[in-house]
């Protein structure tokens, strides 16, 4: 069999470039709808798998979801979104392998789109994943600031909350802290978002921070029971027991199973009830205080040298333990307890209320947390700590 | 005053108007298309329809493993058996009855047409290796179509010469200007196509052609990408280079790759002969038992082998793949695709040696980096580096190798591991591989044609090679007849040479200085006797062959510097000459 194609009369260049012109115009027209008719069956099946793909992300089959989505990238290799929800699946499948791949797919997107919202936010999740904080922190706020498809405000706020939980486990509470002022100042009235933001200042140890957003929330929602009971811990930790105590007693009236709140409540009750340095109580009541607490830190003193096998009659000088450092001074003090009826005796107070806080601490240290009025005492001393720091 | 319509005089009509237009216009453009400017523009219509013809190609291999094997062939499915077996059959009746001469990659086909057949390469050849490799391969035969479409773009080309009823000079060349084209859409990477037509098509560095094949390449690529997408076939992962004690490393990964290369190359000299001796009915079950190979070994876990591979490498590039799983289909690679090739599938191989280098590349950094985790080269990195290392110690294209890498990665950062590993691969498989591939399947077939290469190891006889020494005597052209006859008196020579003014050089024999002493012209100066013609001189530089067009027309050729053309360096004769070449015989092509 032979095939020969015909032979062209005329051979004058200008007329065979002209024909030939024709003929690459008519190829090229013929080529483009073959490749457009093809591309469309393609689209059609890579539509298929993908739908097929999303359904087994969703239940977190990521096997096949990995599958279906790589079969959808065949028939349409250029798919930003095929390419995204790979990148996303093969990210959350915890394969560290997988994760390069993802990173590529997400660089490649990234190049094609740097303000895609979406492209930034996967990329920070890989970066997050990495552990990197550098590289988290900067695709999280290109995710801030970069176009959103739909609600982007919302969408804003949860990339600035995830990047702050990624900044607290990775402990960058600095940086964690710089966010979540960001994130206070720019959040809508919602009680809902108000909330998470000082759960996240309480993650953060910020609990005057915590305890403004916790009152912002039951200023838009005065029941919210979980907005009372973090208000009442965050004022807690603050130092500011009245202020807890209100709190967390309509937390334990709103929920009665709280039994955090009801355990913290307890506490500051006793704090209130014990502190010799309360305003506007009399001297009497002052007296009768610093007396039971001088008890007490002798009580807990005993009880710690028991526990830890110290003998508190062998001097301290011998022993070289704090404990028996503690025992004499407490054993010093004790005579001049009768003294603080006595007006001239200004100073007294403090100098025994300094000795049944070190006693406290020490034993705190050596015997573990206390419980009751020794814990009591332990959190009013740190607070004078902190207030005089 | 109006002008009678007859007069000579009168305004023409408009259409008159136009045709004279248009005929001068045309007459003009005849004119402008000298035969050098045509072919030029002759080699960019061939890279648009090598281009299309490839973009054809490409869909119809797409469409059949979808249509075959589905968009994601899973293990276990029978299919996969099935489906590269009958798809062999298919293929095979086709050859043996349709298209005879489409067997194997292509390569060889073209630079044969080049070569021996003065560039014609039937048409029906790429009618056949269209069908026929995209049957192959969309069934998952281990094969790539990169070969397959430069040899399809070649075949075009041909056509379109023979069409055109161009000079014979002309239409060779249309063959590798069509295989750049077709080679350069097939691998979206237009210099690398270019060198590797010079260097395997061509066989030697020809200047002459250089134009129309990047011409060629550059248009076809421009199609490819107006109709598939600029996208890359592998997605580059960041590729570094910090440390320059790394290139151990890539040196250890060029000596594997240069020993794969070598287990690769003798497999299929050694099993594609015994298989073409078989009685001719089994050629029929040939290409289905290749099939039935890649089908099982699919079948049992590694379907990355089956096609060209390409998602393979992309996931190997990425570091998807534990090193042994790399090394084994490094393995399965070189068993699938030497039993694909010996069977006479029609496809090529370029995609399957990237796909061996890929996966080889991997594991060896995968390893290194386990030995040393100090290296910094990512597994990516490995992978796009061991790509060329048996693109060169397989192909032996060493420049290709190099020039692919970069083109494919758009990354010089890793130009040095790439030139170390490729030209270790490259020593590796020279030493324990004499013949290239493509040189060993042509000589296979009962050809030798010329390689670069061989050219590369060619000894060039220079002018220096054969020039004697100055003479004693120089004569001036500007002194009299008779004080040169003086001057020759104490010499035995019998031809002098005549530096002339004020430049240039002459020749004078013994006898003819002494008639012109005779004839009473002893009161001349030689310049005025002499002919007008000068001697042409040489430079020692040059090739020996430019001296053989002068020897025989003087007797004595002067050597020149090339800074200084009145310094003479020496002198060549016929003699010394041909007496060189006779002390230098050499046969080529054994």
């Amino acid at each position: 069999m032979s095939w020969t194609l015909p032979k062209l009369v005329p051979r004058s260049e200008p007329l065979i470039l002209l024909i030939l012109t024709l003929a690459a115009a008519v190829s090229f027209a013929g080529v483009g709808h073959l490749v457009a008719r093809f591309n469309a069956n393609q689209q059609a099946r890579g539509r298929k798998l993908y739908t097929q793909g999303l359904a087994d992300a969703s239940a977190s089959r990521y096997n096949d979801a990995i599958a279906a989505f790589r079969a959808a990238l065949t028939c349409d290799p250029t798919n930003s979104q095929y390419q995204l929800s790979l990148a996303r699946v093969l990210r959350d499948s915890n394969d560290p392998r997988l994760l390069d791949e993802a990173e590529s797919y997400l660089l490649a997107l990234w190049q094609r789109t740097p303000q895609d919202a979406a492209v930034n936010l996967a990329l920070a999740r890989v970066a997050a994943h990495r552990g990197s904080i550098e590289d988290a922190t900067r695709y999280y706020h290109n995710a801030m600031y970069g176009a959103w498809k739909s609600e982007p405000d919302a969408n804003r706020t949860k990339a600035r909350i995830e990047l702050i939980q990624f900044l607290l486990k990775k402990n960058a509470p600095d940086k964690a802290e710089s966010e979540m002022m960001a994130l206070a100042a720019a959040l809508p009235p919602d009680a809902a978002a108000h909330l998470q933001a000082a759960q996240l200042f309480e993650q953060a140890h910020d609990y005057a921070n915590a305890l403004a957003q916790y009152e912002e929330v039951l200023r838009l929602n005065p029941r919210n029971s979980s907005a009372l009971a973090g208000a009442g811990q965050a004022a807690y930790r603050t130092g500011n027991y009245a202020t807890a105590g209100r709190y967390l007693e309509t937390a334990v009236k709103a929920n009665s199973q709280d039994a955090d709140s009801r355990q913290l409540l307890a506490t500051t009750d006793l704090i209130l009830r014990a502190n010799p340095f309360q305003s506007h109580i009399s001297d009497a009541e002052r007296n009768r205080r610093i007396t039971a607490a001088f008890t007490q830190a002798e009580k807990r003193l005993s009880e710690c040298a028991q526990q830890t096998g110290v003998d508190l009659k062998v001097p301290a000088t011998v022993t070289a333990s704090p404990l028996s450092s503690l025992e004499s001074r407490l054993t010093d003090i004790q005579p001049n307890l009768a003294r603080l009826r006595s007006p001239a005796e200004t100073d007294l107070p403090d100098t025994i209320m300094d000795v049944v806080f070190q006693t406290e601490q020490q034993t705190a240290t050596t015997c573990g947390s206390p419980q009751g009025l020794d814990l009591a005492m332990l959190l009013i001393s740190q607070k004078r700590e902190a207030a005089s720091r | 005053m109006s002008t009678p319509a007859s007069s000579p005089l009168a305004t023409p009509h408009p259409s008159v108007v136009r045709f004279r237009i248009s005929r001068r216009l045309f007459s003009t453009l005849e004119g402008a298309f000298h035969e050098e400017v045509f072919f030029l523009i002759l080699s960019v219509f061939i890279g648009i329809f090598s281009g299309l013809a490839v973009v054809c190609f490409r869909l119809a291999i797409d469409w059949m493993h979808l249509a075959l094997l589905g968009p994601l062939p899973q293990t276990h499915s029978f299919r996969l058996l099935a489906v590269p077996s009958l798809a062999g059959l298919v293929v095979a009746v086709l050859v043996l009855h349709l298209f005879p001469g489409i067997r194997g990659s292509g390569v060889n086909q073209t630079k044969a047409a080049l070569y021996i057949f003065n560039g014609v390469i039937p048409f029906r050849t790429a009618v056949g290796k269209f069908i026929c490799a995209a049957i192959a391969i969309g069934s998952g035969q281990s094969l790539g179509p990169e070969d397959p479409s430069l040899q399809i773009g070649a075949s075009i080309a041909s056509a379109l010469g023979r069409w055109l009823h161009i000079s014979r000079e002309k239409l060779r060349l249309m063959a590798p200007v069509g295989a750049a084209a077709g080679l350069a859409a097939a691998f979206n990477a237009p210099i690398s196509a270019v060198l590797f037509v010079i260097e395997e098509v061509i066989g030697r560095w020809s200047a002459g052609i250089l134009g129309s094949v990047v011409l060629s390449a550059v248009s076809s690529v421009v199609i490819v990408r107006w109709f598939l997408g600029s996208e890359p076939l592998f997605r580059i992962p960041v590729t570094t280079f910090k440390r320059p004690t790394e290139l151990i490393a890539y040196a250890v990964l060029g000596i594997v790759g240069g020993l794969a290369s070598v287990i690769f190359a003798k497999s299929i000299g050694y099993l594609r002969p015994r298989l073409k001796a078989l009685p001719r009915w089994t050629q029929y079950f040939q290409p289905a038992f290749a099939g039935l190979v890649v089908g099982l070994i699919a079948f049992f876990g590694f379907p990355q082998v089956m096609g060209a591979g390409y998602d393979a490498m992309d996931q190997a590039m990425h570091g998807q793949f534990a090193w042994k799983i790399l090394a084994i289909l490094a393995i399965l690679k070189i068993v699938a695709t030497t039993i694909s090739f010996v069977s006479g599938t029609p496809g090529g191989m370029f995609a399957p040696t990237l796909f061996i280098g890929a996966m080889l590349g991997g594991a060896v950094g995968d390893r290194m980096h386990h030995l040393f985790p100090q290296l910094t080269g990512s597994t990516g990195t490995y992978v796009l580096v061991g790509m060329g290392v048996l693109f060169a110690g397989f192909l032996r294209v060493p420049m290709t190798s190099v020039f692919m890498v970069l083109e494919v990665s758009g990354n010089y950062e890793i130009i040095v591991p790439v030139i170390v590993a490729n030209t270790f691969s490259y020593l590796v498989s020279r030493g324990l591989q004499s013949i290239p591939i493509f040189d060993l399947l042509t000589r296979q077939d009962g050809l030798i044609l010329p390689s670069l290469e061989e050219e590369r190891e060619e000894t060039i006889l220079r002018v220096e090679d054969a020039m004697l020494p100055v003479p004693a005597t120089i004569l001036s052209a500007q002194d009299y007849v008779d004080a040169n006859a003086h001057r020759i008196q104490d010499s035995t020579d019998s031809i002098f040479l005549v530096r002339l003014h004020p430049a240039g050089w002459s020749t004078i024999s013994r006898e003819q200085l002494q008639r012109l002493f005779q004839e009473g012209k002893g009161e001349l100066t030689l310049g005025s006797v002499l002919p007008a013609q000068s001697v042409p001189s040489l430079y020692p530089d040059l090739p020996l062959d430019s001296a053989l067009r002068y020897v025989n027309a003087y007797p004595l050729v002067p050597v020149v510097n090339r800074a200084d053309s009145r310094r003479l360096e020496g002198v060549i004769s016929r003699d010394s000459v041909f007496q060189k070449y006779g002390g230098t015989q050499t046969v080529v092509g054994v």
